[in-house]
């Protein structure tokens, strides 16, 4: 275990040393004050419009911070030849792997940690309330979320050798998932064979991100959602990042490093 | 003295990417041993089969037939590479890390407790000139200083044995001068090196023993007065056992 | 050519020469038809796909009337046919049929079961409390008048999304002064909006209880309404009815009693239950035949 943390440390101390975190923090920040001083017919309690956009602006940072750092940790480490002084230390390469998901996971946590409190701050100063398990409930599921995203995008990033190139394969299908996972059942029905089977495989096997998504939830204040399908939903997300991570230990384990 | 490192009849092929190339054989059938304590040349010419020497001893290629051992250990259990420090050719570090974030994180992975880092750090950095540059980022630093940090970080774990892949390369006169004092200073603290150079005036000076490969395969292996025998140089030597003739030369 | 002095003098004339040339080229740019010059920001950035983006925006208010609770494009749409948020104004005819409660069906499979605890899966109203159904929420709904203005802003050319904003901001927020200046700013950029009209001669009789400016605009919105061509008029009978039957109220009230039948007749012409109007019809000729006949005047 320590090989693993020594390793997501490093993974940590890159994401807070480099601009990205911080450059759109501060762009949802001063979006998010602009919106706030619209003078929308005089009425000062207005408060779910910036909430939702507060929170897209953090789901696609989020988004962005978690495929973008998680996606460049390998094919760095190959193009600077750092694998080769780490992979000659006593440190096999699942602990490699799953030292870069940890970091990444981790700091993906850290910036929501940020973000969140901001948003918690933003939606207090208009609607002078603290659902602080409402707003604990949808940072979890949405760090589980990014959970997969970094071990999927993890496992691209071995398949891939671009970072570029699996950035944004990884965004198109995530972003796929988010909008139309739900629903590529009802998609299936109106295919004929073998497409309708192959949507419908599809619909059953892809992680269902959008479970997830409690936007709309903690925007138009809806109550707790029961802790019992919290935690189905995160032992869920649990299987597909030990799945993506355990492909990604498979593939990587006969990779040449050089 | 023991051999702490040997390769027994080492085959290495590997799948051509270019087309229509088939297998590729990069290593074929070496023999190989290097004892305690001495400072072994492992010289070529590019694409001789040096550097997948080096990858196969360090677990990142693995050998097509034939044997490879560190302390007696096969190089393919990860505890094989306890005991070792290992320098490879041009290596960007973590640009974000400053030098003493670095050789603590490498520290970490071979589990050294922190008064002992800390101690070994300093130590280090004595070593390798870089103490007033330690809390630098290492973007900061020039080729030389990255070249010293890659030193420091293989010698991180006080390893018995040091695997160098050109340790000089692309460093300037004065660059050199201090690696291969470093090397003859761990040589004589009785640490095993096994580096790969093409400096051959460099292998001639600080050397024990040299082994020459080409084409895969081993042409001569002995004590570096052994190899120059009758030339008047090591160069000499070397350009002859290769085969290169420098009236044929372009 | 590598004096610094001659570099300084080309850029010099070059710098002339642009401004020269901006100057020669700004009014034909401004009086040019498809400039976006002269619009605010989303005109500059988006031209006339705004139009695109600001239904979007009223559908968006519309799921926030539902606090959420929508269907996407893959759900049965059937059941929102139209928007609920104008419906309620009485702005359109309603489409909806009572099953707005199932268009997310039955469950499909244990995929669709276990996601419907993640979003919003009951259908409520934001001026019935919303999500927790206390039924205190009426001025909750100013939560949709983000989308609302934002959608005027992108297409001003709509003028229900005037109209129904309006009913929200004067009916449920009491915000009458802002109603006004938003159905100005709607008839500003609809001139012959006979809707927009409409709403603000129920804003004059309802809140400033200004009977005569009343008049004046729901008179004024007849004669727009009358100025459309045969189909046009076909599509937009009911707000011609509520237009008519609001005049006649406004003259019954006033005693006005004869202009009040005669506004009711011209309602039960596009009326779809003209035996409704009859029936007010016959009870004021009742009221009437107390009072001393006066003689029709023109209507428009």
């Amino acid at each position: 275990m320590k090989n693993i943390f020594a390793v997501a440390g490093v993974v940590i101390k890159e994401l807070y040393r480099r601009k990205d975190f911080y450059v759109l923090f501060i762009i949802t920040v001063l979006i998010c004050l602009v919106m706030a001083s619209v003078n929308i017919f005089n009425d000062p309690k207005i408060a779910r419009y910036l909430k939702e956009i507060c929170l897209l602006l953090v789901w696609i940072s989020s988004l962005v911070i978690a495929i973008t750092t998680t996606a460049r940790q390998i094919p760095a480490e190959r193009e600077n030849r750092t694998l080769l002084p780490l992979l000659a230390k006593p440190l096999t390469r699942p602990q490699l792997i799953f030292g870069k998901f940890f970091g990444c996971w981790f700091a993906c946590g850290l910036a929501l940690l940020c973000f969140y409190i901001f948003f918690g701050a933003l939606a207090a100063a208009r609607e002078h309330q603290w659902p602080l398990l409402d707003y604990f409930q949808a940072a979890v599921m949405h760090w589980f979320m990014l959970g997969i995203v970094v071990a999927m995008t993890l496992l691209g990033s071995l398949v891939f050798a671009a970072p570029s190139s699996n950035s944004t394969i990884c965004f198109v299908i995530i972003g796929g998932i988010l909008f139309v996972g739900r629903h590529l059942d009802q998609v299936a029905t109106s295919m004929h064979e073998p497409l309708r089977a192959i949507v419908n495989a599809l619909y059953f096997t892809i992680p269902h991100l959008e479970f997830y998504d409690l936007r709309d939830l903690i925007i138009h204040n809806w109550p707790l959602i029961e802790w019992k399908y919290i935690v189905l939903a995160l032992l869920y997300a649990t299987a597909y990042i030990f799945a993506f991570l355990l492909g990604a230990c498979l593939v990587f384990r006969r990779k040449p490093v050089n | 003295m023991t051999a702490i490192l040997q390769t027994q009849k080492l085959r290495v092929e590997y799948r051509s990417r270019e087309m229509r190339q088939g297998i590729k054989v990069a290593l074929l059938g070496l023999d190989l041993e290097v004892r305690a304590g001495e400072v072994f040349g492992f010289l070529g010419p590019n694409g001789a089969g040096k550097t997948t020497t080096m990858n196969v001893l360090l677990g990142f290629v693995p050998p097509t037939s034939g044997a490879a051992s560190l302390f007696g250990i096969d190089v393919r259990q990860p505890i094989a590479r306890q005991r070792i420090g290992y320098l490879p050719e041009l290596t960007y570090y973590y640009k974000f890390l400053t030098a003493e974030e670095l050789l603590r994180f490498y520290a970490k992975i071979f589990g050294l407790a922190r008064g002992e880092t800390d101690k070994r750090i300093a130590e280090l950095l004595k070593l390798v000139e870089l103490e007033h540059a330690a809390k630098r980022p290492i973007k900061s630093y020039s080729k030389g200083m990255q070249q010293r940090v890659g030193l420091a970080q293989a010698l991180i774990n006080n390893p018995d044995l040091l695997i160098l892949d050109e340790p000089t390369s692309g460093l300037d006169p004065l660059g050199r001068m201090k690696v291969r004092e470093i090397i003859q200073r761990l040589k004589h603290d009785g640490k095993t090196v096994f580096f790969s150079s093409h400096e051959l005036g460099e292998v001639e000076t600080v050397c024990d023993r040299v082994a020459i490969i080409h084409q895969g395969e081993l042409k001569a292996i002995g004590g570096v007065h052994e190899i120059t025998g009758k030339h008047a140089s090591l160069e000499k030597a070397f350009l002859e056992i290769i085969g290169f003739n420098s009236s044929t030369a372009p | 050519m590598n004096s610094p002095r001659i570099i300084f003098l080309l850029l010099l004339a070059l710098l002339v020469f642009c401004f020269g040339l901006a100057a020669q080229l700004s009014p034909q740019f401004q009086s040019w038809r498809g400039s976006r010059s002269g619009g605010d920001i989303f005109n500059v950035v988006l031209g006339d796909s705004r139009r695109m983006f600001a239904q979007s925006f009223y559908v968006k208010a519309d799921a926030y009337y539902h606090s959420g609770y929508y269907p996407t494009m893959f759900d049965n749409k059937e059941a929102f046919q139209t928007q609920h948020m104008a419906e309620d104004t009485g702005a359109v005819n309603s489409n909806n049929h009572g099953d707005e409660e199932s268009f997310l069906g039955p469950k499909r499979n244990w995929i669709d079961a276990f996601g419907r605890h993640f979003f919003p899966d009951r259908h409520t109203h934001l001026d019935e409390g919303g999500p927790t159904d206390d039924l205190s929420g009426s001025e909750n709904v100013r939560e949709i008048l983000p989308w609302l203005k934002l959608s005027a802003d992108l297409d001003p050319d709509n003028p229900q999304t005037y109209t129904v904003t309006a009913y929200w901001l004067r009916e449920r927020m009491h915000k009458v002064a802002e109603a006004d200046v938003f159905l100005h700013e709607g008839l500003r950029n609809n001139p012959d909006s006979y809707d927009i009209l409409f709403e603000l001669g129920r804003l004059y009789d309802e809140s400033y209880h200004d009977t005569a400016r009343a008049r004046n605009v729901w008179e004024e919105a007849v004669r727009k309404w009358m100025k459309l061509d045969a189909d046009a008029q076909s599509d937009n009978k009911l707000v011609f009815e509520q237009i008519t039957t609001h005049l006649a109220q406004l003259e019954e009230n006033a005693g006005n009693l004869p202009r009040a039948i005669d506004w009711l007749h011209a309602a039960q012409k596009v009326s779809l239950t003209p035996d409704v109007l009859q029936k007010r019809i016959d009870d004021i000729q009742k009221k009437m035949a107390a009072l001393i006949p006066v003689a029709p005047a023109k209507l428009y």
